[in-house]
């Protein structure tokens, strides 16, 4: 008796476009969609049932380099055209991609409403500290203190950890990766991608251009894995691992499993039925007219 | 001899139960297929405050709420006067006031001549006497009905539907007030010749604006709604909340407009048919991606019920001045569609519409309604809610083979693929890119993809001339009006023809891609052309300055701020006047 052998039908290839990335040499972009072009395969994930959306950055870049369906929208607003597609389309895998200005900056209020509503989204965070498309200018993420091109006297605010966010946002999986760790990142956006919710993967991505070779090496430095006990269900437990100084800690933050944005929509549905026939657009019409 | 035509305004204080009074009035009225018009205005309070609804009633087709009111029920004069300018009784008007009222008016202070009747009703009184106290309103009801011959069976019927359904016993209530007005009113002398006199007919529907457009969209196979409360516009986000999760679709509040108009274009891009209703300061945060939309190719409906700007301006009152933003409003040259309805029936048809065009020809279409027509109520015929519908057009197998998603076609149109479709994969952007969808910035590339978007609009041109024209065909007086304006424009023409004058108007529906050649037409051998718009700044006269070649000496413009709709009044004082003067001038002249 012989065994068959079925062999995956999407190889990594096979998400590749032909499109040669405009990112600088090193940039940490790279790694980020080396790491979604695995993880996709790894999932057997169907091209064409697939929408990468992303804003305006460097990193939004990325869905013209991915054989799906893309859509490089306008800047900060990637999280608003992917609640458009999931919503109106379910039957469709979403991604939103995007920079830490894009995504905490001009769309960080969309951050928090399609976290609150626990959005089914992956949403890959590509995290440099910095302005990179317009050349290096101070972002939500550059630690205070710092010099860019719009601080030349240092950083005069505090930087936000978007982790911490996710989570108080109501993210109901948040996870850390550095791009610079390829098989890590890999894991973690297989588990985003399998989330039923809104799962946010902050990806340290360095910028080789705006932030100089110190934050790779700062960051290859500082990276640590969570312990083997930590409770990602526990928000306490995940909360400790933000804003940390000493260290990044990669992994699967925090986790907990509650019904999706798509699953109430479905609830509310069968509310709204009470049991009844669809209405046809007539008997919509037919409300008008006096009944009495 | 009858009248076939009564206008009634009722205005209170909060708690009067105005709205109810004329909702009640006009559901009877349209129960008995007679046409209704109703409007209704608030003081800015959030609950209670002043509040007023006139009810039009008419036994032939009516056009625009009356100027002249018949009838005012008035059951509070203090708040009367917060309508000042807004709420006027005719010359010889019946005015029905509450004989407790503490403020004291006089026939001459409200411009009443000597055939007005003026009735001083104890309306509490009767209210709290019949057993159902704070039912003013339906006193008053009862009162009007006796005075003017409405259908007082219908009426009750309407009266128990409104408040018996949970409760029978609030229903019986609400009959006895309805009772203790009427027997009241039939005490009162009989005025013959004020009676309204008709033929009932079929029930007709009652609408508002707003729900027309909502019907619309389902209607032309809306199953997508994103929006973010703003007034005028609200009521569509909340009809297709109710409605659009049973007809297997989703109506989403988002977090503010930005994210409205985002949602809408994400599933428009996923292949599903999607809106989004605002006002001006809604449509100035969309406009952003009203340009994604052109550039992208992503068909979309915008409708903007417009309101008094700029800024915050007055949100509850009708305006004509987010013509410009809708025409112009963009950075770089972003193609859109422009539509106005101008009644409530208009509101369907061209929602229906903007949906064909936005989905045949990939493009996103604004619809500018505005607060006097989206949210007055009208009567239609059930039957006037017909209207084809157009798909947009996917790549079919043939196409699919080496997919380009911005492939030049001569009419700029080409085939979107759905994704789920294997072999249409492609990336959409707001980048300027090539045939394929990729990013390009070669300025010999911007021309022609600008061109093929740009050339969208002239099928769209041929294609969809529907306009409204209204007087005789050899008319030397012509009226270019938009939107709301047509109502009282209508009436204005009836009346000036009647009077033998040669006056017509017309009334496009589609503003951009601009009608050239329907509005040539119109104008060829005319000798007085008037513009009418509510812009103070004339913005629909500048606009069409663009296109056409309107002489100054013969082209006129009639236009003011909103914040008070347009009248029959003022509209046709103006023809008058410019009759008047042409014929001094040609006396000169001879």
């Amino acid at each position: 008796m012989s065994e068959t052998v079925t062999l995956p039908e999407f190889k990594p290839a096979d998400y590749k476009t032909d499109l040669k990335p405009v990112w600088c040499a090193g940039c940490g972009d790279f790694g980020a969609l080396t790491g979604l072009y695995r993880a996709l395969t790894e999932l057997q994930v169907k091209p064409w049932e697939t929408v990468v959306v992303s804003g305006i950055g460097c990193s939004s870049r990325l869905p013209g380099y991915v054989e799906t369906y893309g859509f490089n929208g306008v800047h900060g607003r990637a999280l608003t055209i992917a609640a458009g597609v999931k919503v109106s389309r379910p039957d469709l895998k979403v991604i939103a991609v995007g920079g830490d200005g894009d995504g905490l900056a001009i769309g960080g209020n969309h951050f928090m409403h399609a976290a609150r509503r626990n959005l089914d989204i992956a949403y890959f965070m590509m995290d440099n500290e910095i302005y990179g498309l317009t050349k290096g200018q101070t972002a939500p993420t550059t630690p205070a203190g710092d010099k860019t091109k719009s601080t030349h006297y240092g950083n005069p605010e505090p930087a936000v950890d978007p982790c911490e966010l996710a989570i108080s946002f109501g993210a109901t999986w948040v996870g850390r990766a550095f791009s610079g760790d390829l098989k890590g990142t890999v894991e973690l956006m297989v588990k985003a991608l399998s989330h039923r919710g809104f799962a946010f993967l902050n990806v340290m991505s360095p910028c080789v251009t705006w932030r100089g070779d110190d934050q790779f090496k700062t960051l290859k430095a500082k990276q640590r894995q969570l312990p083997e006990d930590h409770d990602p269900t526990s928000r306490p437990a995940a909360l400790a691992y933000t804003r940390e100084k000493e260290f990044v800690t990669t992994g699967v933050l925090y986790e907990v499993a509650e019904p999706s944005f798509l699953d109430r929509l479905a609830a509310v549905k069968v509310t709204a039925l009470a049991g009844k026939p669809a209405p046809t657009v007539a008997d919509v019409i037919r409300t008008f007219q006096p009944s009495f | 001899m009858p009248k076939r035509d009564l206008t009634i305004a009722m205005v209170g204080a909060g708690g009067d139960g105005i709205v109810t009074m004329g909702d009640v009035l006009a559901q009877a009225a349209a129960r008995e297929g007679l046409n209704v018009l109703k409007t209704e205005a608030y003081g800015p309070q959030i609950r209670g405050g002043e509040s007023s609804s006139v009810v039009r009633l008419s036994a032939d087709p009516i056009y625009e709420s009356g100027d002249a009111i018949d009838v005012v029920v008035v059951f509070s004069w203090a708040d009367f006067a917060r309508f000042k300018g807004e709420v006027m009784p005719a010359k010889n008007a019946v005015v029905l006031s509450d004989d407790a009222d503490p403020v004291a008016r006089t026939p001459e202070d409200l411009g009443l001549g000597p055939e007005a009747v003026w009735i001083k009703v104890p309306f509490a009184k009767l209210s709290t006497d019949s057993g159902a106290k704070g039912s003013k309103n339906l006193v008053g009801l009862g009162v009007l009905t006796a005075l003017f011959g409405l259908p007082a069976a219908t009426l009750r019927r309407a009266i128990v539907h409104r408040f018996g359904r949970k409760k029978a016993a609030v229903g019986e209530g609400a009959l006895k007030a309805f009772e203790a007005g009427h027997a009241l009113g039939q005490t009162l002398p009989p005025m013959p010749e004020r009676q309204l006199g008709y033929t009932p007919g079929p029930p007709k529907l009652l609408m508002s604006g707003n729900e027309a457009t909502a019907i619309g969209a389902l209607h032309a196979g809306c199953r997508y709604f994103a929006g973010y409360p703003i007034t005028p516009s609200t009521e569509i986000l909340q009809f297709l909340d109710e409605w659009l999760p049973k007809m297997g679709g989703a109506a989403v509040q988002t977090e503010d407009e930005l994210s409205a108009i985002g949602a809408v274009l994400g599933a428009s891009f996923a292949g599903q048919k999607a809106m989004t209703a605002t006002s001006g300061p809604g449509l100035a945060l969309m406009t952003e991606m009203l340009g994604l939309a052109s550039m992208a190719e992503l068909p979309c409906v915008i409708v903007d019920v417009q309101r008094g700007g700029p800024s915050t301006g007055l949100p509850t009152k009708s305006e004509q001045s987010d013509l410009s933003q809708a025409l112009f409003g963009t950075h770089g040259d972003a193609p859109r569609v422009v539509m106005a309805p101008s009644d409530v029936e208009g509101c369907f048809h061209t929602t229906v519409d903007a949906f064909n065009i936005a989905e045949e020809y990939q493009i996103p279409v604004i619809v500018l309604s505005d607060q006097l027509v989206g949210q007055r109520r009208e009567t239609l015929d059930p039957a006037s809610l017909v209207h084809a519908v157009r798909e947009r057009r996917l790549p079919t197998d043939e196409e699919l083979t080496n997919y380009s998603r911005y492939k030049e076609t001569p009419d700029g149109v080409s085939p979107m693929a759905r994704p789920g479709t294997p072999g249409g994969i492609y990336q959409t952007n707001g980048l300027e890119h090539d045939e394929s969808g990729r990013p390009a910035s070669l300025h010999v590339l911007h021309e022609r993809m600008n061109a093929k978007r740009y050339r969208k609009l002239r099928p769209i041109r041929d294609a969809y001339t529907f306009h409204r024209r209204y007087g005789p065909e050899d008319a030397e007086f012509g009226i270019l009006c938009w939107g709301s304006s047509k109502g009282v424009v209508r009436e204005a023409v009836r009346r000036a023809n009647a009077r033998g004058q040669k006056v017509a108007a017309f009334v496009p529906q589609v503003l951009y891609p601009f009608p050239k050649n329907e509005f040539e037409t119109f104008l060829k051998g005319l000798k007085r052309i008037l513009v009418v718009e509510l812009s103070y700044s004339a913005q629909f006269y500048k606009y069409l300055r663009t296109f056409l070649d309107l002489p100054h000496e013969r082209t006129h413009i009639f236009k003011r701020s909103g914040g008070k709709s347009l009248t029959l009044e003022e509209v046709d004082a103006e023809i008058t006047a410019l009759l008047a003067a042409e014929r001094a001038e040609e006396k000169v002249s001879a």
